[in-house]
């Protein structure tokens, strides 16, 4: 296998099921949340095919955990193959891995969205636990990999339509920098609203942003921009890169700004002067600018 | 009599120039002869003029002084003491000497500068450019421009020439050479004689006493190294030789050198003894080694006298030059870091010494990399809301308000809509959706605004960039010219905004309005220019200001 680089693609895609619920109710967007499921395995499936030693996870981010798609853990995937295998091989003659990636992943959906609905569910994914769950996924993949002494280029795609949980900050930017540190690509395809999160995330590791106009052409944005290995991607004609807005928050109001005051002792960032630091409570001697040019000679001499 | 200002260094009285008798004067900068009877110079020529001296030889009658100028012409004066020839050829020296001084010292300067300016040109093809710009067209003078960079120039040339050792070999290295009948002749470059001063003090005394009076040049040198004190190891001694004292003056020297306290404590030199160890394994009686020839002493002493002369002189090199940059009574210590400093405190006040022999010792057992270092209390951080800081960078957005009965209807739908879920993947993407989008991901696309974009680096043509640059250069330099005079504190500053202002005026005319008729020629699509006019313009309207308030003042 030496030239070609074994890759391991792992799909996050976000499954909150009152976004995709209400997204269901207005008209103009036409994708549900299986259309999109069936984009995904389409998705995968070409992945896999591009080279057969290419290895394929799908994690569900749900509103309160994240769930593995694809593989299935061992035990559970013991007890099934033997039947399930022969059964698929009857009813179509599609290749076999096809057919299991894309039965697991169905299965494991309505295991999740029909059983699972207990507890207080949120408006926000959980996509930082399902990044970081890729990242340790990734990680022994790897590990099992060089072991064997072959290589494996992995990334990360984001399939996202709810919001970002600002409570999520620390745990994301955490991972993000995990990623870039393991080299490992962050791709997002953003269904709804612009994610300043995933933005920041795909420029740090240097994967591709793409919010997508047009819904219900979501399999062929992903097939178009996100199928190719990053590392030819750059031979490729690709939508340019969105400039990324890094700006900081201010502490008091929460307002994105351009030039603030940070406190000296505690680094907080404030959008107006105020004497005291609200978080440290420092006080500051603040000297104004002196008024006259006279005032500040007669400083300077004293 | 008028006296000028300037520091009068000599005044010889009786001077005669073109036949009229005279004052000369010799200033710092200049030289200058006044007719005796008048109150103003009628000869005064600058040091840097003046290209060399020449005086009548001794066998001439007249004494007399020429001075050639760079032009090529030349002025003489002659001496006319009237006490006698000898105070005229004094006269004449002493003028002599002065100009000898000063002569060279003016030489360098100038061509210093005027090197250092061609150097400045060559190494940096900006500034040549920039030059070429600002001074060759005249929109500024060179004084204006050098003046700016100056400041940079100068720092660079002020730490001054390095300060040359001396070689310890320097004697050895003036190679005798045989002229064939009996006799030697030594080379003496200027080099080697600097040294042989810096290290023998005494020598140069001599030199200074008898060189010019008593004997010529090569004849103080002959005796030099025919002297036995050159050839130290000879020991006849005849009173007659010029150098006779200087041995004594040298064992003097010595003994100091020896009763100084040693540096290194730790330490023995007496001690020491002179053979080699191993030798015999011991079984050799070891005493028996110790050298007893005298001439051998004497010479080893010599060599050891000559050493510690090398090394006074370049010693005394480096505290002159510490002494004169820092003036710091303390230059000893800042010439040796650290430990060292214990060591020559010690040779200035011996009653220190068991302290210091005590700090040495512990110096030697102690490192401080494993002493157990404090740790320092440090204040704890009080903060409040830590929450703030896990936020991420996200404005409060309203987010859509979701009742229960939203979140349920939702949760339901989607339910509802996997269990009816059936595969079939074949009919994801309709065709007619799929050219769409197509047409967005082509270049040109909605989504590709930017990439097929030309980029103006290649638009513009190369030499287009470069001209470009250079007016951008000149451009900045003069507007820093001009910003700099605010505030306009002087009356020079005020002039010079005039100045500046008219010269931006100039420089738009001639060069940008040229620059932009030949752009035009291009038909870009891009004003190149506009910055560089918004520039000239902030300029004006600083300038405009200024100059109405300046009216209303004195009004």
């Amino acid at each position: 296998m030496s030239g070609i680089e074994n890759s391991l693609l792992v799909v996050v895609v976000d499954t909150n099921p009152i976004w995709w619920g209400q997204s269901r109710d207005e008209e103009q967007i036409k994708l549900t949340l299986t259309r999109c499921l069936d984009s995904v395995m389409v998705f995968a499936n070409s992945h896999l095919m591009m080279n057969h030693s290419n290895k394929l996870a799908v994690i569900a981010s749900h509103t309160n955990k994240s769930y593995f798609l694809y593989p299935q853990k061992e035990h559970s995937k013991a007890v099934s193959t033997a039947e399930d295998d022969s059964q698929i091989r009857q009813v179509d003659g599609k290749y076999e891995l096809f057919a299991q990636v894309d039965e697991e992943i169905k299965s494991e959906v309505k295991n999740l969205i029909l059983g699972g609905l207990e507890g207080e569910l949120h408006a926000d994914s959980l996509l930082a636990g399902s990044l970081a769950m890729s990242l340790c996924y990734i990680h022994r993949i790897e590990k099992e990999h060089r072991s064997i002494g072959s290589s494996l280029s992995s990334r990360i795609m984001v399939i996202k339509g709810s919001e970002d949980n600002p409570a999520q900050y620390m745990n994301f930017m955490n991972t993000v920098f995990t990623a870039q540190k393991q080299n490992v690509v962050i791709d997002a395809c953003i269904l709804d609203n612009d994610s300043g999160l995933l933005q920041q995330a795909c420029d740090i590791t240097g994967g591709v942003y793409l919010k997508i106009p047009q819904l219900h052409a979501l399999l062929l944005y992903l097939i178009w921009v996100f199928l190719p290995e990053p590392s030819m991607r750059h031979k490729l004609t690709l939508p340019p890169k969105a400039q990324v807005d890094y700006r900081a928050a201010c502490f008091c109001h929460r307002n994105l700004i351009d030039i603030g005051y940070v406190c000296s002792v505690c680094l907080s960032i404030f959008c107006s002067f105020s004497p005291i630091c609200s978080t440290c409570q420092t006080t500051f001697r603040f000297l104004g600018p002196p008024k006259g040019s006279k005032k500040k000679s007669k400083k300077s001499s004293n | 009599m008028s006296r000028s200002s300037e520091d009068v260094l000599l005044i010889v009285g009786a001077v005669r120039h073109k036949k009229v008798d005279g004052t000369l004067y010799m200033m710092r900068e200049r030289l200058a002869w006044m007719q005796s009877n008048k109150n103003n110079f009628s000869v005064s020529h600058r040091y840097c003029d003046i290209k060399c001296q020449k005086i009548s030889p001794d066998s001439k009658e007249k004494v007399q002084l020429q001075l050639v100028m760079h032009d090529g012409s030349a002025k003489t004066f002659q001496f006319n003491n009237t006490t006698g020839r000898p105070a005229q050829q004094h006269d004449r020296d002493s003028v002599k000497e002065v100009l000898q001084q000063l002569l060279p010292k003016s030489h360098q300067k100038i061509s210093g500068e005027l090197e250092e300016k061609n150097r400045l040109l060559k190494d940096d093809p900006e500034l040549f450019q920039l030059y070429k710009d600002l001074v060759v067209s005249q929109v500024i003078t060179a004084e204006e421009f050098w003046a700016s960079k100056g400041k940079k120039s100068t720092n660079c040339a002020k730490n001054d020439k390095q300060p040359i050792g001396v070689s310890a070999a320097f004697l050895a290295d003036i190679k005798p050479q045989t002229d064939g009948c009996n006799g030697i002749k030594y080379n003496l470059t200027a080099d080697i004689i600097e040294s042989i001063f810096r290290t023998y003090p005494i020598v140069k005394m001599k030199h200074a006493e008898h060189v010019p009076h008593e004997m010529s040049e090569s004849s103080f040198w002959t005796q030099f190294f025919q002297s036995h004190y050159f050839h130290r190891d000879r020991t006849n001694m005849s009173n007659k030789d010029v150098f006779s004292d200087c041995a004594k003056k040298d064992e003097e020297e010595m003994k100091v050198e020896r009763a100084k306290p040693m540096g290194d404590l730790s330490i023995d030199l007496v001690q020491i003894k002179d053979f080699s160890l191993g030798e015999g394994y011991g079984l050799v009686n070891e005493d028996q080694k110790g050298s007893s020839n005298h001439t051998h002493l004497t010479m080893i002493r010599r060599f050891n006298n000559h050493s510690t002369m090398v090394l006074k002189a370049c010693e005394a090199n480096k505290r002159a030059a510490t002494v004169t940059t820092d003036s710091v009574p303390t230059s000893n210590i800042s010439t040796h870091p650290g430990r060292n400093r214990v060591m020559n405190e010690m040779g200035q006040s011996s009653h220190l010494e068991p302290q210091t022999k005590k700090q040495k010792i512990q110096n030697k057992l102690g490192f401080e990399d494993l002493d157990n270092t404090e740790s320092q209390e440090s204040v704890n951080l009080k903060l409040s809301k830590l929450e703030r800081y896990l936020h991420g960078p996200t404005p409060l957005m309203a987010t859509r308000y979701n009742t229960s009965e939203d979140v349920l209807t939702a949760t339901q739908n989607v339910s509802s809509e996997v269990s009816e879920w059936n595969l079939d993947l074949s009919q994801v993407l309709g065709s007619s959706v799929a050219v769409g989008v197509l047409g967005e991901l082509s270049p040109g696309g909605s989504l590709m605004q930017g990439t097929s974009e030309q980029q103006l680096q290649q638009m513009v043509s190369q030499h287009l960039q470069e001209e470009m640059k250079q007016l951008y250069n000149a451009l900045l330099e003069l507007l820093r010219h001009f910003w700099n005079c605010f505030p306009t504190s002087s009356k020079f500053l005020e002039e010079k905004v005039m100045r500046m202002k008219s010269a931006l005026e100039r420089f738009q005319m001639v060069k940008l309005l040229a620059f932009k008729e030949r752009l035009q020629q291009y038909h870009y699509a891009i004003n190149l220019t506009g910055h560089m006019d918004e520039m000239l313009s902030a300029a004006y309207s600083k300038f405009d200001n200024w100059q109405i308030k300046k009216l209303s003042k004195k009004s």
